[in-house]
């Protein structure tokens, strides 16, 4: 009824104009700054249904149009603008690009809205802003282009994993890291063995576009694997066109940078002798070797690939392969990777039936450097050379016992022997494939069905050989060969419906209702000969397998693109969880003003004013054992058997249980603006968030009268993240030659736990057995520093074992430790630039944090005294040692916060410059771009270990700095063909 | 109506797929080395190896040897061996040894200054909790077999339970009492209670292990419920108030008239049976009829960074030759005090003079002996004696029968005798007399005009210590140097050979925990505290163990030298290293007190006595976190 009341006012109140003689109006469209003739471009009628589009010249016709109408050109990529009809002259437009177009369509999971309907914090980031130079993995194209994303390698390894954090830590022990989701298939969390970065699976050049989803209100439509953001990559696509091809080729050279600042071999010797020890004295050498200079090399690099995207058979196809060989700067460190991807989207049945087929294919040869000689290198005694040709030990200098003939038993081994007397190596095998049917029904076109199946497979086989020569106390050591090879295999299956519909062309609802199940499989397999050779077990299995069951639904709704809301919800249950209380239900609401298209808002400079608000809430288990309720046995291996009689019984041990483990559950509160100002010149977006993870799962101490252990995982207290993201970006010139613009973000994140029965020590650190330097506790950041305030001379000199009292008994013990920092920054900025001149393209990235402090575990372990001629060998120390003049290590000396230091720091990641080389009359249709970047180009900080930028991408930890593979400085030359 | 029939096909198709679906929930563990109940469970032939996991919590740390898959957390895995820790609580807060590594809260054991938060008493708790866990689960679940053998089983498992209680008890003195696996937090008890459930047990199980000898090596039989019982009534006036002397000799008895007996077979020949029971081979060389209660090690298939892998490695160090130990190299960081060397008579072939003059650490003066007792009759030149400070001097000198006197630089112008052997001396006195041959320490004090000469003589093979390149005092811990070291525990058999482990990492050597010399020893100090044992019965017991370290009876005793203290001397001497200083310190309340001084006791050079409290050790502070229940105990 109402519906024909409208119709009926519409028809009532036109009437009048339709009356007037009607006008024909021709034009051209063409771009502002290029003027290239636009062809597509709509051309409506404001308020009517009557328009046209331009053809290929950019020219269009429009019928039956009245002086006083108002002609509305809008293109996908460029402002609309509006024209009033004066009179049937030739209206012709030229339209300006915008910077960031309202209407691109962003990906959020089972469906795709326009970033002009969004209600939640996302972010979206194309190609043509991702970060330039020697990208090898997905994550580093994004590396400061949001605010409140980190992206932080764990070390300077080629095809190193990649560590995401999305607006600060979001667990204690479960996974922290985002969910990826590639093409609709949400990716495994861990690699298979052998592995360095789960990532490493996809070309970044096949990559068209990242969504970042950041609050809970836009993830929880992913549930439980979504507790710490989503990254949706979605890869090209062919087009409806003639086929286009690309070839990018490119050369790094890595250069190390730095070295851990160790005794030269002079003043080694002068330490030794100053001891006066005359067992040490004697064992002084005469050479002088730089054991790190050693180690370490130039490395170089190629990468290649070469991709294809058209149309044949009337079905858009897209085809890549690429092949880079990097190698890593500690010596026969090396990384190849081939990539295939295929993908083919046709549409059937009238175009009601959609299929996108993406199939991608990775297969990387690992040679692993031995790291163990990053630690040796910084101990070994600089005043021995490196060969010794009376040494059994392939020549290789080693510290031999006399008394057994073989290497002193807690003696260091020769770094180089370490590089070159074992092989580690390891192929990995990975296929990534999935089908997606969208089915519009033909009887019924609101309602679209989804059916998605996926499958994730990867496998990987390693080795390490290690010769005989290796150096070793085991006089009877022969060589020796561990093997493994592990499965890892996810299958998905989404199936879901999708009601569209749109009433009177301002009431728009979008339903989607569906189901989702993934299976989760694990095994691998261990073979060791050292074993096999002493009658033990030799070869090992393990095996899992979890399930994870969905429904989910999510409600859109917008009047008139003005007022949205989006409402959520997931129900998961995990196989990981007791079956009496193994589903979690996660709801999510946000509600969004689109001022700008507001009456009042009409001719305002504002292009966009968005305000959004969203509360949701998303559970967590990723990165959670198995089978944690039931009662488990394990069986000992046959080193750790026991003695009856004269027989060996294997052993059978029950496992912690927790009956009562529950799901992890963030909630998320966000409220945001997203602002476009002067033709978008100015854009970005302000976001503040409060985020409060409950129930936390951690590894916690229990009674151990109560289980079988002193430890299981454990829902033992609730966190805290709260914030304020702001992002900028400025186009100050903007000329048919000059492009200049800038963008910059900047996030603050305060980390704390609120609620914690007890303190959970962390934080493991080298020097001692079992310190550990961190703490979680109450109304603390988590992996807080626990140390010894240190007491210094009047020279600020420490002073060796003199601490604060800080209770004031007299006595220096666990007590008198204090809360000091924590590793994570609490400002991260991103400012980034790019130039364009003519042909001429210039692009920075830099980034910053503030107030993250590291512990320099490499001085505090290795800097005192009595280490340097200890065991009977002589060891080199850290340069730390001149300042401190420590002589002992004491668990008192490795807490102490003298060695925590402020990690904050600026770095210079990349500097990428670029010609294009256009109209060359040689290869007509031919595009050349040659680039030269620099990666890794300054770091300014006050930290005085090697990198500021400290982070255990295993476990995702931070802060402690030991053994770290320097990241080298790298000098990249490429080119990029288009034809 | 074809329509509605798809449809509703459709429908139950669906539906069924995902009822199916929600099946796939239930998943059971398909790992081939994870087993359920039921399994584990399933007769009495399995149910053997669970129990074995019982005895092996004590032994080793995990279910992958050395390292792997630890039973306890938060502490680094080869310290959270049962033995290994014992050691640290009960042999490094002594006098009995010293370790130079400065791994948190390590260095704070024999300071006595350890906090609630130290990482080895923590663990201990968890290892020793955790016991009681899995014997608790063990009990519950076997009593469901009917297999003969499985009350067997029950009953040692009981016995593991009770042992982890009596450590639980000397250690911590207050904790829960808990016989069934829960999650709910138990309540404290005290030691009172927790005796009583120990002797209880004890008492009940004697009846249902097997007869002395009768079960497989390895597994305790009745003898060892004896055994315990006799060690824990020792201590029952100190931790319940209530003396038990005469129960304490009455299961002593028991054990004594047991099959059990003193190794004496010689295996390796050396002039001694003692060493035979730390070697390689000691489950076969005889010293196996000794042990009431052993952790077996083996270097292949029982591999742990403690035990006696710990033992033997941690002592190497200095000038020590691994290879004669039987393993690839040492750890360097345990040796011993100069108070238990000096509980040894020393035996005289096995002393270096020139070492024992360097351990002086004095520089050689013009001060000399002279006579015929020395090497150079009166003749001279004369034995250099060394000024170990002002005034101060000292000489190891190898004298024979006869008379000697302190002159100096050669010269009878400046010379001393005795004249009345009163210790005292007189310018031109009397020649002092020696009346046997043999090695001496001559110590001269001119501030006070005063000597002293003490014969190093008898030959107690027991005290086992490296010497060379180490000093007898201890001026600074870390340095391996300072002390000397210990090689008591060895990876060679009687034969010589290393251990099975070819790498020469890990250990083959048994580890008794109870044997039957102490049982003696406890025989004979309960009998002196009014248990009313024979004081004969002990003499000769005694001496049966002295005849042992001397290999003849040089060393033997009267009942009239029985004394406490003697008692406690003896039991250093023959126990040392074994886990059980700490106890008897208490039990003599000399381990806190100024009653008995070490080095760096209380962290002081030359000791001192600190607070009682420290006779027991602090509940860890995590598990009173976690349990509300619990008090700490007084003092921490």
């Amino acid at each position: 009824m109402r519906n024909f009341k409208n119709t009926f006012l519409s028809i009532v109140l036109l009437f009048p104009v339709i009356a007037f003689a009607q006008l024909t109006i021709k034009g051209k469209v063409t771009d502002k700054n290029t003027k290239t003739e636009l062809p597509g471009v709509n051309v409506v009628v404001k308020g009517t249904l009557n328009g046209s589009t331009t053809d290929f010249d950019g020219l269009y016709t429009i019928d039956k149009v009245n002086t006083g109408d108002v002609l509305v050109f809008s293109f996908i990529g460029y402002y609309s603008l509006e024209v009033t009809i004066t009179s049937n002259a030739d209206i012709n437009v030229e339209l300006e690009e915008s910077a960031e177009s309202l209407d691109e369509v962003v990906v959020i999971g089972y469906g795709s809205v326009k970033k002009e309907d969004l209600t939640g914090a996302v972010d979206l980031i194309t190609s043509e802003d991702f970060n330039q130079g020697p990208v090898v993995s997905a994550q580093q194209l994004i590396s400061g282009k949001i605010a409140g994303v980190s992206v932080t390698s764990g070390g300077g390894a080629p095809g190193e994993g990649q560590e995401i954090n999305i607006r600060g830590l979001g667990s204690l022990s479960l996974t922290s890291t985002p969910l990826i989701v590639v093409d609709g298939l949400p990716l495994n969390d861990g690699g298979v063995g052998g592995s360095r970065n789960t990532l490493n699976l996809i070309n970044p050049n096949d990559i068209e576009s990242m969504v970042v989803l950041k609050d809970a209100s836009a993830t929880s439509i992913y549930g439980s694997r979504a507790a710490n953001g989503v990254i949706i990559i979605t890869t090209k696509k062919g087009k409806d066109s003639e086929f286009k091809f690309n070839l990018n080729s490119s050369m790094t050279f890595s250069n190390p940078i730095d070295q851990v600042d160790v005794l030269s071999a002079g003043r080694f010797t002068r330490l030794i002798n100053g001891t006066g020890d005359a067992d040490a004295i004697a064992r002084l050498g005469s050479s002088n070797t730089d054991w790190q200079e050693a180690i370490y090399v130039d490395a170089v690099g190629t990468d290649n690939s070469f991709s294809a995207l058209g149309s044949a058979w009337g079905v858009p196809m897209r085809a890549s392969v690429g092949y880079s060989d990097q190698s890593g700067i500690l010596d026969r460190d090396n990384f190849k990777r081939t990539t295939a991807s295929l993908s083919l989207t046709p549409t059937l049945l009238d175009e009601h039936l959609k299929i996108e087929l993406n199939a991608r294919g990775m297969y990387t040869e690992n040679t692993f450097a031995n790291r163990d000689a990053i630690g040796n290198a910084v101990s070994f005694d600089p005043t021995q050379s490196i060969s010794d040709p009376n040494s059994q030990y392939a020549g290789y200098f080693s510290w031999v016992d006399p008394n057994t003939g073989s290497q002193f038993n807690l003696a260091p081994s020769n770094p180089v022997a370490l590089i070159n007397l074992v092989d580690d190596t390891a192929e990995v095998r990975r296929l990534v494939a999935n089908a997606k049917f969208d089915y519009k029904l033909h009887f019924f076109p609101d309602l679209t069905a989804t059916v998605n199946v996926g499958l994730d497979k990867s496998n990987s086989n390693g080795r390490t050989l290690t010769s005989e020569f290796i150096p070793t106390s085991d006089p009877t050591f022969n060589g020796s060969r561990t093997t493994f090879s592990e499965e890892a295999t996810n299958q998905l299956l989404d199936a879901y419906l999708t009601y569209n519909k749109s009433i009177n062309e301002v009431h728009n609802l979008t339903f989607v209702a569906g189901y989702s199940y993934q299976k989760f499989e694990f095994e691998n397999f261990n073979f060791d000969s050292e074993k096999e050779e002493q009658g033990n077990d030799f070869e090992f299995i393990d095996r899992s397998e979890n399930i994870l069951l969905s429904y989910f639904g999510r409600l859109n709704y917008d009047y008139d693109g003005k007022y949205l809301i989006t409402a959520t919800l997931r129900a998961d249950a995990s196989s990981k969880l007791n079956p009496n209380d193994q589903w979690g239900y996660f709801p999510s609401v946000a509600v969004a003003w689109n001022i700008h298209n507001e009456d009042f808002m009409d001719g305002s400079f504002i292009n966009q004013l968005k305000l959004r608000a969203g509360y949701g809430e998303v559970g967590n288990v990723n990165g959670l054992g198995d089978y944690n309720f039931l009662t488990r046995y394990t069986g000992s291996q046959s080193t750790a058997n026991y003695q009856f009689g004269s027989a060996f019984f294997q052993t059978f041990r029950p496992e912690p249980i927790n009956e009562e483990l529950r799901w992890e559950v963030g909630r998320t509160l966000n409220v945001g603006l997203d602002y476009s100002i002067l033709n978008s010149r100015i854009s970005g977006s302000v976001n503040a968030y409060l985020k409060e993870t409950q129930d936390l799962i951690a590894s916690a101490f229990i009674d151990p009268f109560t289980n079988f252990g002193n430890r299981i995982d454990k829902n033992i207290g609730d966190m805290e993240n709260k914030g304020i993201e702001f992002a900028l970006n400025v186009i100050p010139v903007k000329t048919e030659d000059i492009e200049w613009s800038i963008s910059y973000n900047i996030a603050f994140n305060d980390n704390k736990v609120t609620n914690l029965p007890f303190d959970q020590p962390t934080g493991g650190i080298s020097g001692g057995v079992g310190n550990n330097i961190q703490v979680h506790t109450e109304g603390e950041s988590p992996f807080s520093y626990l140390v010894y305030k240190q007491i210094y001379d009047t020279n600020g000199k420490p002073i060796e074992g003199a601490f604060v009292d800080r209770n004031g008994d007299n006595i220096i013990n666990d007590d008198d430790r204090y809360l000091y920092n924590d590793p994570y920054a609490d400002v991260i900025m991103g400012l980034n630039t790019n130039l364009s001149f003519k042909n001429w393209d210039l692009s920075i990235v830099t980034r910053a944090n503030f107030g993250n402090y590291a512990y320099n575990n490499v001085a505090s372990s290795t800097g005192y005294l009595r280490r340097a001629t200890q065991n009977n060998i002589l060891t080199n120390l850290h340069s730390n040692h001149l300042n401190t003049g420590f002589i002992e290590t004491t668990e008192n000396n490795l807490l102490s916060d003298h060695f925590i230091e402020n990690a904050s720091f600026f770095k210079i990641d990349n500097i990428t410059l670029g010609y294009k080389l256009a109209d060359n009359t040689l290869f007509e249709d031919v595009n050349f771009r040659f680039y030269g970047s620099l990666q890794n180009v300054a770091t300014v900080t006050d930290y005085n270990g090697l990198d500021p930028e400290i982070i255990n991408t295993g476990d995702g930890t931070s802060g402690i700095d030991n053994n770290f593979y320097p990241r080298p400085r790298t000098f990249v030359f490429g080119v990029n063909i288009d034809f | 109506m074809k329509n509605i029939i798809k449809k509703i096909i459709f429908i139950v198709t669906i539906t069924f797929f995902m009822e199916s679906c929600h099946d796939d929930l239930n998943v059971s563990p398909i790992d081939p080395d994870s087993f359920t109940q039921e399994d584990v469970f399933a007769n009495a032939t399995v149910a053997k190896s669970a129990l074995a996991k019982l005895y092996s919590a004590l032994a080793l740390t995990g279910q992958e040897g050395p390292a792997g898959q630890p039973d306890i957390a938060d502490i680094d895995e080869g310290f959270s061996q049962f033995s290994r820790m014992l050691f640290n609580l009960n042999e490094l807060t002594t006098d009995h040894s010293v370790v130079g590594w400065g791994d948190p809260g390590l260095p704070d054991l024999h300071g006595m200054s350890w906090s609630s938060s130290n990482d080895f008493t923590e663990a201990m708790y968890s290892r020793l909790a955790q016991s009681v866990s899995f014997s608790n689960s063990f009990i519950q679940n076997a009593e469901a077999l009917t297999d003969p053998e499985v009350a067997t089983f029950i009953a040692e498992a009981k016995f593991l339970r009770a042992y982890s209680y009596y450590n639980l008890i000397d250690l911590y003195a207050n904790v829960p009492l808990t016989t069934v696996v829960s999650t709910d937090l138990p309540a404290q008890s005290n030691r009172a209670e927790i005796f009583a459930f120990i002797e209880s047990e004890l008492l009940e199980i004697q009846d249902q292990l097997p007869a002395a000898g009768a079960n497989e090596y390895g597994r305790v039989d009745q003898v060892a419920a004896w055994a315990l019982l006799s060690r824990l009534y020792l201590n029952a006036e100190v931790w319940t108030g209530t003396a038990k002397y005469s129960e304490c000799v009455d299961f002593s008895n028991k054990v004594m008239n047991s099959s059990y007996a003193i190794n004496m077979n010689d295996a390796n020949g050396n002039g001694t049976a003692y060493d035979e029971l730390f070697l390689a081979d000691n489950d076969t060389n005889g010293a196996q009829n000794e042990f009431i209660f052993a952790l077996n090690f083996d270097g292949l298939q029982s591999q742990t960074f403690g035990g006696t892998t710990f033992l033997v490695h941690a002592s190497i160090g200095g000038s020590m030759n691994a290879t004669d130990f039987g393993v690839n190299g040492g750890w360097s960081g345990l040796r011993t005090t100069k108070n238990l060397v000096n509980q040894f008579e020393v035996d005289p072939s096995a002393i270096d003079i020139n070492v024992l003059n360097n351990s002086l650490n004095g520089t050689l003066s013009d001060w000399g002996l002279v006579g015929d007792a020395t090497e150079n009759a009166w003749d001279g030149p004369d034995m250099e004696m060394y000024e170990t400070a002002t005034n101060q001097y000292a000489l190891y000198a190898v004298l024979t029968n006869g008379e000697m006197k302190f002159r100096f630089d050669e010269d009878w112008g400046n010379n001393f005798g005795d004249n009345d052997t009163d210790g005292s001396l007189e310018p031109d006195g009397t020649n002092i007399p020696i009346p046997n041959s043999g090695i001496y320490l001559i110590t001269l004090d001119l501030d006070n005009l005063t000597y002293a000469a003490t014969a190093l003589t008898a030959l107690d093979k027991r005290g086992m210590f490296h010497t060379d390149g180490q000093s007898l005092e201890i001026e600074s811990i870390p340095p391996f140097k300072e002390g000397y070291a210990v090689s008591k525990f060895k990876n060679v058999d009687s034969n010589g050979n290393a251990g099975s482990d070819p790498t020469g990492d890990f250990v083959d050597t048994d580890l008794p925990l109870i044997r039957l010399a102490e049982i003696y020893l406890n025989y004979a100090e309960a009998s002196l505290r009014g248990g009313g044992g024979d004081l004969g019965v002990a003499t000769s017991k005694i001496n049966e163990l002295r005849l042992r370290a001397y290999g003849n009876t040089s060393g033997d005793i009267t009942s009239g030298d029985i004394t406490l203290d003697f008692v406690l001397n003896e039991r250093s001497r023959e126990l040392y290293w074994e886990g059980q200083r700490r106890t008897d310190l208490v039990r003599y309340n000399y381990f806190t007190t100024n009653s008995l001084l070490w080095p760096f006791k209380g962290n002081i050079s030359n000791g001192t006595a600190v607070d009682q409290i420290r006779n027991i050790f602090p509940l860890p502070i995590n598990v009173l976190a976690t349990n509300p229940n619990l008090t700490q105990n007084p003092g921490y």
